[in-house]
């Protein structure tokens, strides 16, 4: 399992610094951000101050080699607009993303498995449909209309909830009934897909004969072979909440670190850009990384020891094998 | 053995192409059985003429502004019949504007969908397929896209280059392409290892060959199913372009930028806002059911869950033989 | 088939159980970046006074008070000018300085207040002033309150004795005193080598606690050297969306909303007043077709300013004829607004494209996102109303960073004629620095210019009074006839959202400083 470990961190080694020295040619390919900066009149020879103090005239090698050194000797630069160290600054805004992200999916999984395991006992009943109908429609309303709506109805008109901001428990709910509205609908449909492909299966069919009662089939025998798909699923849905978070964060004022970066690509304050995208990036390859390792939990077969088989599985699919021994019984 | 309900994998022999050949004029009847598909079909298949002709038709109208007639609400019919939804914030009628924005909205996330699919589709089976170094490259190629911040991605492309449709199109289909090719990989790889490649490759079947006739078909439906939550994500991540200020600019329109230009207006014109929205949840959700329906009717393993009568789908009957 | 051993089904049950416990522990925590509050989430005590801004200040830095988002926290709250001018009357006003006059062609002299000591303790003299003047403008910082406001030039200063100070400016500057309004007076212990994020001033307020990205909170400064302000303290937060900050103050989480509009559903909350703002467009009239003067003058016909005004800024925006508004010296009341006239607008288009001005050449407008609300809208009336007489016009909205790239010099000039939407402000209240921004050759905004305008410009500079007054008129009057560099449309107004808990004017630069003296509780 170490071995295993050392081996996917030293894999993410690479695209790791891939992702940096991307964001940093991008960002410098948007143009000169002296004339934000520096007053209106100012002359030429400030502008050439300021490129100097920031070391934009240099060849852009020569900045990355630069940059790069900094990384090694742990600084990662300044930031325009405020003057503080970016690592900071990003530092300081990731934890806010990071807790609204962990409570959003670990409430969005639960929400999904449930409302999926019910909805897959009658494939086309009542039940079925009805998630059906509402996890779709969740997956398909735009995030900032119901944060606003969110406000409007709850915390401005019924008053129920504050509008904004981070004290108290209250403030979290909005921001994470919106957050989570796409996860779960999503989620619930792979479940509910998964787990009607599973239910049919044969070794289903001998468990029931053999007296196992619904739920017992459902939570430990159904929901460990239908998990593999949905935890792709999953694992897709929190990266993308982290990233997509800014449009949430800018609405409620989270101090998170998707309104940093925006607000740092709108600014163009490259140091403060570099250091967000380099952190939420180590974050994504270290969830990529439990995300496999909890493929292995859930399937011994898939385990690192059992050599170099197929990692994932796609939704629904279980081997023959497996079939076969099971029938054979 | 085509509908062993044992297995899901379908191996096509002759015997099952042909039959599955003459059966496609079975595909309408099928349709026509699940009233619910049949009306998302009817739906989505109105939405896309409207999207197609509906910029020619009424282009002109949705762009004419009427400074006297703004913020009108729905069924203001004294102005016209063109303001039966309403008018936006230049006086223009909604119910134009959301016509022709339909052709802009659903042609960008289709192309990109369809591009980021073909694209992710085919470099994961190729990488599922071959194993070894092209796999772990291109899941670490995948791994690079996913951690790039879409946003940032955006960004520069639309400051570096002109911003427009077509850019737009670029970045989302960018962004997207590594789910498929994970998705596309996985299937590929997992497929490759059962008995029956190694089968077709000792009767010398040729690797182009076991990839069209055996791996293709089994994917299909995934990524299939696939795509269309993935048209669902892009309308979406267009929308919250336009939000960010940084999607699809006046003078184009879109549902995505009038739902984002709307929320300013949504305490006295809710309208300019909410019914974009409701275009994008009708359109959506149409979509993801027709997408469920179909990924039934073109897996010949799972078929018969819609050929048979109603009661006989609960779990645990056993499948009719043919 | 092996059914699961109770080992295993315990290990199971544990795992959840820590799921569970860790989510409520995350929940019950606060948010990270935020400190948790003491008192209620809406009321907070009655000494507090709750401001929402637009966004949060990239800093406090005291010598770049005149960019908006620091200014409105710091000026005359934290910090204090010598002099300060009050928007109302136009006048100057003592505040650290109390006497001021020209002893010299190119010398003032003034009398600085006794008594007073920096939130830090120091006593403030003339020396400090001098150290603040020194530091903001001659030094090496790059502050960008030199740019504004002295370009290059350097002053002398010098404390001839503790309450007495010289300024020798360059060149004769009879507006001096009304450019050190601008200078915030700092510690002298302050840094003037480096950027001070929160700087200490002689304010009414000391900076309390800025935790950046959530909150900034100003306490009351008790050895302050004028009358005690009511609030103990002032917490200022931020939210970008207008309809939250409206949300805040409607449901009492605020008391003062900057920057709302009428749509944000603030309702009888809010009050609307001019900012002091113009937006008009720029031509860039050395590229064909805008560089024939007829081309320019059609547009200027061609925009329905009554129109526009009435329908997208109804509360209280004014249709403009110059590029500042009433009350600032230099505003000619004698320029009627160019009247709006689409067949003289579309004849001389004819005209021009008769003598063979490539009118078809697309002409691109960049307009700001979210500059101002309705920017858009306003972008897209403009292009309907040009397009309606023939031109050409290509829609771009654009960034910030972008925008400036059109806005100042040098200018973008590989994308053919551009017609941008600029938005103008006169902090200062003096012609002179709209008109040497915009009008003057060479200078900063000017895209292009005029021999003639430049002498009256230059010309004007050094008049005081009644002449300077006149003379400023007539540089407006010259530019509308013979130049035609902009077309201006409105002078703008903004709405502050205010709670029913306190009492406050709004007047023409509470955006670009928000002073906390002047807000009392209502009742």
């Amino acid at each position: 399992m170490w071995t295993y470990l050392r081996r996917r961190i030293l894999q993410s080694a690479l695209p790791l610094i891939a992702v940096v020295l991307g964001v940093f040619v991008l960002a410098r390919l948007t143009g000169d951000p002296s004339k934000l900066y520096l007053p209106l009149n100012a002359t030429d020879q400030m502008r050439a101050d300021f490129a100097a103090r920031n070391g934009f005239d240099k060849p852009i090698w020569e900045q990355m080699g630069d940059y790069f050194l900094g990384v090694l000797r742990l600084d990662f630069g300044e930031s325009l607009r405020t003057g503080e160290p970016a690592a900071d600054m990003a530092l300081r805004a990731f934890p806010a993303t990071l807790q609204l992200a962990a409570v959003t999916m670990v409430l969005a999984i639960i929400v999904a498995v449930v409302l999926g395991s019910w909805a897959s006992l009658k494939p086309n009943g009542i039940a079925d449909r009805i998630v059906s109908f509402f996890s779709m429609t969740a997956a398909s309303v735009p995030d900032f209309w119901v944060a606003i709506l969110g406000i409007w109805i709850f915390a401005i008109t019924l008053g129920w909830l504050p509008t904004s901001g981070t004290s108290g428990p209250l403030v979290w709910i909005l921001p994470i009934a919106t957050l989570m509205l796409r996860p779960v609908g999503v989620l619930a449909q792979v479940v509910r897909g998964s787990m009607v492909t599973v239910m049919g299966q044969p070794y289903i069919k001998v468990a029931r004969s053999r007296g196992a009662g619904e739920f017992h089939i459902v939570s430990k025998h159904a929901l460990r072979n239908a998990a593999a798909p949905a935890l792709t699923v999953a694992g897709d849905l929190a990266v993308g909440l982290v990233n997509g978070a800014v449009v949430v964060e800018s609405i409620f004022g989270w101090p998170g670190i998707g309104k940093l970066m925006i607000d740092s690509i709108l600014q163009r304050d490259f140091a403060v850009l570099q250091a967000a995208v380099l952190l939420t990036a180590l974050a994504i390859f270290a969830l990529n990384i439990v995300i496999d390792l909890g493929y292995a939990l859930l399937d011994p077969r898939v385990r690192p020891t059992s050599g170099s088989r197929a990692r994932r599985k796609g939704p629904g699919m279980i081997s023959d094998t497996k079939a076969e021994e099971l029938t054979n019984v | 053995m085509s509908d062993d309900n044992a297995s899901t994998v379908t191996v096509l022999t002759h015997q099952a192409r042909r039959n599955r050949t003459s059966g496609r004029a079975g595909l309408w009847q099928l349709l026509l059985k699940d009233k619910v598909a049949t009306v998302a079909a009817v739906v989505l298949a109105f939405i896309i003429l409207t999207a197609i002709v509906g910029p020619f038709l009424f282009g002109e109208l949705a762009q004419r502004q009427d400074l006297g007639a703004r913020n009108k609400p729905p069924f203001s019919f004294d102005l016209g019949w063109e303001y039966i939804l309403g008018s936006d914030s230049l006086g223009r009628s909604l119910l134009a504007r959301i016509i022709a924005a339909a052709g802009t909205t659903l042609g960008v996330a289709a192309c990109a969908v369809v591009v980021a699919a073909i694209v992710g589709s085919i470099w994961g089976m190729w990488a599922g397929f071959h194993r070894g170094w092209r796999e772990s490259v291109s899941m670490r190629i995948a791994d690079v896209i996913m951690s790039f911040p879409s946003l940032l991605l955006a960004v520069v492309i639309l400051y570096v280059f002109n911003p427009s449709a077509a850019n737009i199109v670029l970045v989302l289909a960018i962004t997207r392409i590594p789910l498929y090719l994970r998705t596309a990989r996985a299937d590929a790889a997992e497929l490759r290892s059962r008995m029956f490649v190694d089968a077709a490759t000792n009767f010398g079947a040729k690797q182009g060959a076991i990839v069209f006739r055996h791996i293709v078909p089994n994917v299909l439906p995934t990524l299939v199913t696939l795509a269309t939550l993935e048209f669902c994500y892009v309308m979406l991540a267009e929308s919250s372009l336009s939000f960010l200020g940084i999607g699809i600019q006046p003078p184009d329109v879109s549902w995505g930028l009038m739902v984002a230009q709307g929320r300013q207006y949504l305490a006295e014109a809710w309208w300019q806002s909410v019914l974009p929205g409701l275009a994008i949840v009708i359109t959506t959700v149409s979509a993801n059911i027709l997408a469920a329906w179909l990924r039934l009717a073109t897996d010949p393993g799972q078929r018969w869950r819609l050929q048979t009568k109603k009661r006989r789908r609960l779990i645990g009957s056993i499948a009719p033989r043919r | 088939m092996k059914l699961s051993s109770p080992r295993r089904r315990g290990t199971r049950a544990a795992a959840v159980t820590a799921g569970i416990a860790s989510i409520a522990l995350l929940a019950s925590c606060s948010v990270a970046n935020s400190e948790p509050q003491g008192g209620d989430g809406g009321g907070g005590t009655d000494e507090t006074l709750r401001v929402v801004l637009p966004q949060e200040p990239p800093t406090l830095e005291a010598c770049d008070a005149n960019l908006t988002s620091t200014g409105v926290v710091v000026r005359s709250t934290v910090t204090e000018p010598l002099v300060e001018r009050n928007p109302s009357t136009g006048e100057l006003e003592p505040l650290l300085a109390t006497e001021w006059e020209q002893t010299g062609d190119t010398e003032w002299t003034f009398s600085v207040r006794e008594g007073v000591t920096f939130q830090d303790g120091t006593p403030f003299d003339a020396e400090a002033a001098a150290y603040s003047i020194d530091r903001a403008v001659n030094g090496d910082l790059g502050c960008n309150v030199e740019g504004y406001i002295f370009g290059d030039d350097d002053l002398v200063v010098e404390a001839t004795d503790a309450t007495t100070l010289t300024v020798t400016t360059p060149a004769p500057d009879p507006i001096l005193p009304l450019k050190l309004s601008f200078i915030e007076i700092v510690s002298p212990e302050t840094s003037n080598t480096e950027f001070v994020r929160e700087p200490i001033g002689t304010g009414p307020y000391a900076i309390g606690e800025w935790e950046a990205g959530t909150k900034l909170t100003l306490d009351r400064n008790d050895d302050y050297w004028g009358d005690a302000p009511e609030f103990a303290a002032v917490e200022y937060q931020w939210r970008s969306e207008g309809t939250v900050r409206a949300a805040m103050i409607t449901s009492g989480e605020a008391d003062i909303a900057l920057g709302l509009s009428a749509e944000d559903g603030i309702g009888d909350l809010g009050v609307s007043y001019p900012n002091n703002e113009t937006i008009a467009l720029r031509f860039s009239g050395q590229t064909a077709p805008l560089d024939d003067i007829r081309i320019r003058q059609a547009i200027n016909y061609a925009i329905d300013r009554e129109e526009i005004v009435s329908s997208l800024f109804p509360d209280g925006d004014k249709v403009a004829a110059q590029l500042i508004p009433e009350g600032i010296v230099g505003f000619n009341s004698e320029l009627e607004p160019w009247p709006f006239d689409v067949e003289k607008a579309t004849s001389l288009v004819e005209e021009a494209k008769a003598d063979g001005v490539p009118v078809d050449t697309q002409i691109t407008m960049p307009v700001r996102t979210a500059q101002f609300p309705k920017v858009s809208e306003l972008g897209e009336v403009l292009r309907e109303q040009l397009a309606a007489i023939g031109l050409n016009v290509d829609l771009r909205m654009v960034d910030t960073t972008q925008h400036l790239q059109y806005q100042l010099s040098p200018f973008v000039t590989n994308e053919g004629p551009i017609a941008m939407l600029v938005q103008h402000g006169n902090q200062a209240g003096d012609a002179q620095f709209t008109v040497e921004q915009y009008m003057l050759t060479g200078a900063a905004q000017a895209e292009f210019g005029d021999p003639g305008l430049d002498e009256l410009i230059n010309e004007a500079r050094n008049l005081t009074d009644e002449e300077r007054q006149v003379a400023y008129e007539d540089v407006f009057a010259y530019e509308r006839e013979n130049v035609v560099a902009l077309a201006p449309i409105a002078h703008q107004t903004v709405m502050l959202g205010l709670s029913d808990r306190v009492q406050y004017e709004p007047n023409s630069s509470t955006g670009d400083e928000l002073r906390i003296k002047e807000v009392t509780l209502a009742g």
